[in-house]
C-alpha cells in the first residue's frame, strides 16, 4: 500500500430542499484497496458514489483525486480522471452491439474518415472482454439478447476500459450492487476480476447489500447511518455481527412514535393475502392485516416488498394468488378499483405519484372523491372548500388559504395534503409507501401521530418505513422480506419491540 | 410452453424467474425483427398466386416506379423516427421544393430559366429549412410534433403564396427526359431513391452519427453520460429529414412536371405507416435500414394488389388507417401506468 491516498473526501454533504441525505463525509481510500459501504436503504450510500461519480453535485465539501483537487461536474470529467462508476440500474443501450456499447463516444480512435471500420473496433472490444476473462460474450452480439449477468459484466468491462486508460492503473472504480443479478459462478468470476484490477493498483469502491459479500472482497468497510459515516472497521477484525450491529445505530426512544397510543390490534382480519406473486419479482406472500393493525413491511430494496405494495394499491398486475378485503374475494386491476373495495395508499415519490401541481389544496384532497362534494354530480366549490378548511384544521396543515398551489407549500405540508385526500376517501386500508419522506422533523411527528389516530378509530394500515427504526417504532407487528418471499414475522407490541439488528440479520 | 411454465412456477427463485423474464423478452425481441420479413415473403407469395399480373414483369416495374418518393421520404423520417421524434414537416417542405423549383426552372409562368442552380437552390432551402427545425425543437424544447407541424404549415403557406393558385408547368427538356429514362429497365426516379436509401444506410451504420441516433432513441440519458451531443445529433436526423423531402420534391417534380404546393400532400402517413410495419418504432430505438425498404416494399405491393383487385381508392385510404393502428398495437412497448401521450 502506498502512503499516498488515492482518492478523498472532505466534508461531502448533499441537500435537497430541506432535507439533508449526506452530512460531513470523509473517506480516504488508497491504491490497490478495496472498500465496502454497507448501510440501510437510503442511508446515502448511492448518493455518495452518485456525487463521486460525477451524476450529482455536492451540496458543500471538497474531494481531491491524486492529491489534487478534483470537482466532477460530469461523469465524462469524472472518467477523464480516472473515476468510473457501474449503476445499479444498468446504463447499457440495448438495442448496440457490445462493442458498439463498450465505445460509445469514443468511436473516433475506429474511424477512418468519417466511417467506422467495425472490424478494428470489434476487435478491440474483444480484447476488452479476454482481459476481463468474458472469452464467452459475443462483441457482436446485441446487449438485448444477453442476459442480465452478462450484461453486468460487459458494463463492468466498459467503464474499467475507459477509466484505465486515462489513468494508468491508478483508476477509481465504483460499484453500485453489483451482484445482485449474478448467479454465485458469476460472483466468483466477478470477484477474481475486482481482486485482479485491485492487483493492478486500482481501488474500488463496493456497495453491497450481501454482508457475507463485503466481507469476502474488501479490505476496509464504512458503515453508514442516516445520511452519516457512524462507523470504519477494518475487515479483517469484522464479522457480520460486529456489522450488524454498527448499522443499526442507536434506537429513538418510545416516545417519538407515539407508542402510548399504539393500538391492539382486533382479531378481525381486513385484508387477507394468499400466496400472492408476481413473476419475476415476489411469490408465495400471504399474511393477514388486521382491523387497527400498523403492520410493517421491511426488506431491502428489490426484495419485492415495493412490488407487493403496488399490487396491493392496484398499480402492478399480480400473476397469482388470491386478495379477500372483509372477507370477500376481491380482483383489481387499478387503484380506482382497489380504491372501490377500500385500499388506498399514499405513495412514495409524493412530486411524481403524489401531487398534482398545478391544483389547489382543496382540489388536491378531493380529487379521488369528487363525488363527495358535489351537488347532483356537479362539483360544489364551496363544498370542496369548506371540506379543505376542516381537514387544514384537522391535520394542522399550515397554507395561506386552502386555494393555494400545492407546488407552494412544504414537503410536510405537502404530505399533510396527501394524507387528508386518502382519509377523506373514507378507505378503511391505508398503503403508507415511505410516508415520511422529504419531510422535516416537526411535520414527521404530526404524521406519527396522525397514524395513531387512523388505527385508534379502526383503521388498518400497511407500512413501508422510511427507516427500520420507524417501521419498528410505529408497527404492531413486522413482516420481513428477502429475496421475493416473507422470511420472517416479528410481534412489535409498544412496550416489547424486538431488537433491530434480529430483523436486519434476516434482510441481509 | 408458457403453460408448463406456469405449472412449475413453485419450484423457482424469484431470482431464476426474473432470468426467464428476461429470455422472453430477447424472445418477442426476435419475432419483432422477423415477422415483418415473413409477412413481406408471405404476401409477394399470396399475392402472385391469386393474380398472375401481379408478378408480372410490368407490374414490378410500376411498383418500382411508384415506390421512389415513398422510400425517400420513409429513409429521412427513418433518423427522426429512431431518436424518438416525428418530423411532420416533411410534406410542407417536399411541397414548397416542388413548387419553388418549377418557378425558378424553365416554366410556363415566368420568364425563369435558372437550370441546374434552379434545382440546387429550393432542395437547399428545403435542407436549410430542416436545420431551423431542429435547432428550434431543441433550443425551445418544443416537443417535435408541435414544432415540425408549426414549421410545416409555414413553408407549405409560403409555396401557396409562390405559385399563386396557378400551377407551373415545366418546360425543362432535360426533365421531361429524366421522367423518361431507365437503366436496366428501372426508372431513373427509383435509381435515385435508392442511391439516397444506400448512402443513408451507410451513414445509418458505419458512422459514429449513426450508433449516436440509435443511442439515443434507446436510452437518451445514457447517450448523454457517454458524451454524446444530443442536441446536435437531434438536429442532424431532422437535417437528414428535410434532405429526404427537399429530394423527394424534386423527384415528384420530375415525375409530374407539375410545381404545385400539393404536391406533398399525403406523403408522410403512408411512409410513416410503412415504416412501422417494417418493426420501426414511434418511441424511437428501433427501426433502421432493413426494416426501413420491408415496410416500404410491404406497404407498396399491399397497395398495388389493392388496386389489381380494384378496390376503391376511399377504402384503400381508410385501410392505411386501420394499418397504422394494428402495426403501432402490436409494436410500442407501452407502459402500464400512462397512456402515451
Amino acid at each position: 500500500m502506498s502512503s499516498e491516498a488515492l482518492f478523498t473526501t472532505h466534508d461531502i454533504g448533499k441537500v435537497y430542499g430541506t432535507n439533508t441525505v449526506l452530512q460531513d463525509i470523509n473517506i480516504r481510500v488508497w491504491p490497490g484497496e478495496i472498500v465496502g459501504l454497507i448501510g440501510e436503504n437510503g442511508a446515502g450510500k448511492s448518493t455518495l458514489l452518485k456525487i463521486i461519480a460525477g451524476v450529482e453535485e455536492p451540496s458543500m465539501g471538497t474531494m481531491q483525486m491524486n492529491g489534487q483537487n478534483f470537482r466532477a461536474g460530469s461523469m465524462l470529467n469524472a472518467n477523464e480522471s480516472g473515476i468510473g462508476m457501474v449503476f445499479q440500474e444498468q446504463s447499457l443501450i440495448n438495442n448496440l452491439t457490445v462493442a458498439q456499447n463498450i465505445f460509445l463516444g469514443r468511436e473516433k480512435q475506429f474511424s477512418k474518415g468519417n466511417f467506422i471500420i467495425w472490424s478494428k473496433m470489434n476487435a478491440a472490444a474483444r480484447n476488452v472482454l479476454n482481459a476481463m476473462g468474458l472469452e464467452d460474450i459475443s462483441e457482436k452480439a446485441k446487449v438485448r439478447d444477453l442476459s442480465f449477468a452478462m450484461r453486468q459484466m460487459v458494463e463492468i468491462a466498459k467503464v474499467f476500459d475507459i477509466v484505465s486508460a486515462a489513468s494508468n492503473n491508478h483508476a477509481l472504480i465504483l460499484l453500485d450492487e453489483p451482484t445482485t443479478v449474478l448467479s454465485d459462478e458469476e460472483m466468483v468470476v466477478l470477484f477474481d476480476k475486482i481482486r485482479q484490477m485491485k492487483q493492478r493498483g486500482n481501488a474500488i469502491i463496493f456497495i453491497s447489500h450481501r454482508l457475507q459479500e463485503v466481507l469476502e472482497i474488501t479490505d476496509r468497510i464504512y458503515v453508514f447511518k442516516d445520511g452519516k459515516l457512524t462507523a470504519e472497521v477494518e475487515t479483517q477484525h469484522a464479522d457480520e455481527a460486529i456489522l450488524y450491529e454498527k448499522m443499526v445505530g442507536r434506537e429513538t426512544n418510545s416516545e417519538y412514535f407515539v407508542s402510548d397510543r399504539q393500538t391492539v390490534p382486533a382479531q378481525e382480519a381486513v385484508l387477507e393475502v394468499k400466496d400472492l406473486s408476481m413473476f419475476g419479482s415476489f411469490k408465495n406472500v400471504s399474511f393477514n392485516l388486521y382491523k387497527g393493525e400498523v403492520l410493517g413491511l421491511c426488506g431491502v430494496e428489490g426484495s419485492g416488498k415495493e412490488d407487493v405494495c403496488a399490487v396491493l394499491c392496484g398499480d402492478q398486475a399480480k400473476t397469482h394468488g388470491a386478495i379477500k378485503v372483509h372477507q370477500r374475494k376481491v380482483d383489481f386491476k387499478s387503484p380506482s378499483d382497489a380504491r372501490d373495495v377500500g385500499i388506498i395508499s399514499v405513495p412514495k415519490n409524493r412530486r411524481e405519484d403524489g401531487i398534482i401541481d398545478i391544483l389547489s389544496l382543496a382540489e388536491n384532497i378531493s380529487v379521488a372523491n369528487y363525488q363527495k362534494n358535489a351537488v347532483y354530480r356537479l362539483i360544489s366549490n364551496k363544498n370542496q372548500r369548506e371540506n379543505a378548511k376542516h381537514w387544514v384544521r384537522s391535520l394542522g396543515i399550515r397554507c395561506s388559504s386552502v386555494n393555494q398551489r400545492i407546488i407552494n407549500l412544504s414537503g410536510g405540508n405537502a404530505q399533510k395534503v396527501i394524507f387528508a385526500r386518502v382519509l377523506d376517501s373514507e378507505c378503511p386500508i391505508l398503503v403508507l409507501d415511505h410516508p415520511t419522506r422529504g419531510v422535516d422533523v416537526g411535520a414527521k411527528g404530526d404524521i406519527y401521530a396522525l397514524i395513531r389516530s387512523i388505527t385508534e378509530k379502526g383503521g388498518s394500515v400497511l407500512l413501508m418505513g422510511d427507516t427500520l427504526d420507524e417501521s419498528l417504532g410505529l408497527s404492531s407487528r413486522i413482516l420481513v422480506m428477502k429475496d421475493g418471499m416473507i422470511c420472517g414475522e416479528f410481534d412489535c407490541p409498544a412496550d416489547n419491540k424486538p431488537e433491530q439488528v434480529d430483523i436486519v440479520r434476516l434482510m441481509l | 410452453m408458457e403453460l408448463f411454465r406456469k405449472r412449475n412456477r413453485s419450484s423457482q427463485t424469484i431470482a431464476e424467474e426474473f432470468v426467464q423474464k428476461v429470455e422472453n423478452e430477447a424472445r418477442s425481441n426476435l419475432i419483432r425483427v422477423y415477422a415483418p420479413i415473413t409477412l413481406l415473403v408471405g404476401m409477394t407469395i399470396f399475392f402472385s398466386i391469386y393474380d398472375s399480373h401481379f408478378f408480372s414483369l410490368k407490374n414490378i416495374l410500376n411498383i418500382l416506379q411508384q415506390m421512389a418518393v415513398p422510400l425517400i421520404l420513409a429513409t429521412g423520417l427513418s433518423f427522426v423516427l429512431l431518436i424518438g421524434r416525428i418530423d411532420l414537416s416533411v410534406e410542407g417542405v417536399m411541397g414548397f421544393v416542388g413548387s419553388f423549383m418549377a418557378l425558378l426552372i424553365l416554366n410556363d409562368r415566368n420568364a425563369n430559366d435558372f437550370g441546374f442552380w434552379g434545382v440546387l437552390i429550393p432542395i437547399a432551402i428545403g435542407i436549410f429549412y430542416g436545420l431551423i427545425t431542429g435547432i428550434l425543437h431543441v433550443k425551445l424544447r418544443i416537443a417535435s410534433f408541435i414544432i415540425t407541424f408549426a414549421t410545416g404549415t409555414i413553408i407549405k403557406g409560403i409555396a401557396i403564396l409562390l405559385y399563386d393558385s396557378r400551377a407551373a408547368r415545366v418546360q425543362e427538356q432535360w426533365m421531361t427526359d429524366w421522367s423518361m429514362m431507365s437503366f436496366l429497365g428501372i426508372p431513373l426516379i427509383t435509381w435515385i431513391a435508392v442511391a439516397f436509401f444506400l448512402v443513408c444506410s451507410i451513414i445509418l451504420n458505419y458512422t459514429a452519427f449513426g450508433r449516436a441516433v440509435y443511442a439515443i432513441g434507446d436510452n437518451e440519458a445514457a447517450a448523454r453520460a457517454s458524451g454524446i451531443n444530443v442536441e446536435r445529433v437531434t438536429v442532424k436526423a431532422f437535417v437528414i429529414s428535410s434532405t429526404a423531402a427537399a429530394l423527394a420534391g424534386f423527384v415528384a417534380l420530375i415525375r409530374l412536371k407539375f410545381g404545385q404546393a400539393s404536391l406533398g400532400d399525403d406523403q408522410m402517413f403512408p411512409c410513416i405507416t410503412a415504416l412501422v410495419i417494417g418493426g420501426a418504432s414511434l418511441s424511437g430505438g428501433r427501426g433502421g435500414t432493413l426494416q426501413t425498404i420491408v415496410g416500404i416494399l410491404i406497404y407498396m405491393e399491399l397497395l398495388n394488389f389493392l388496386t389489381i383487385i380494384g378496390v376503391d381508392a376511399n377504402y384503400k385510404k381508410a385501410l392505411q388507417g386501420i394499418i397504422i393502428i394494428v402495426a403501432v398495437a402490436l409494436t410500442l412497448s407501452r407502459g402500464r401506468k400512462t397512456i402515451a401521450k
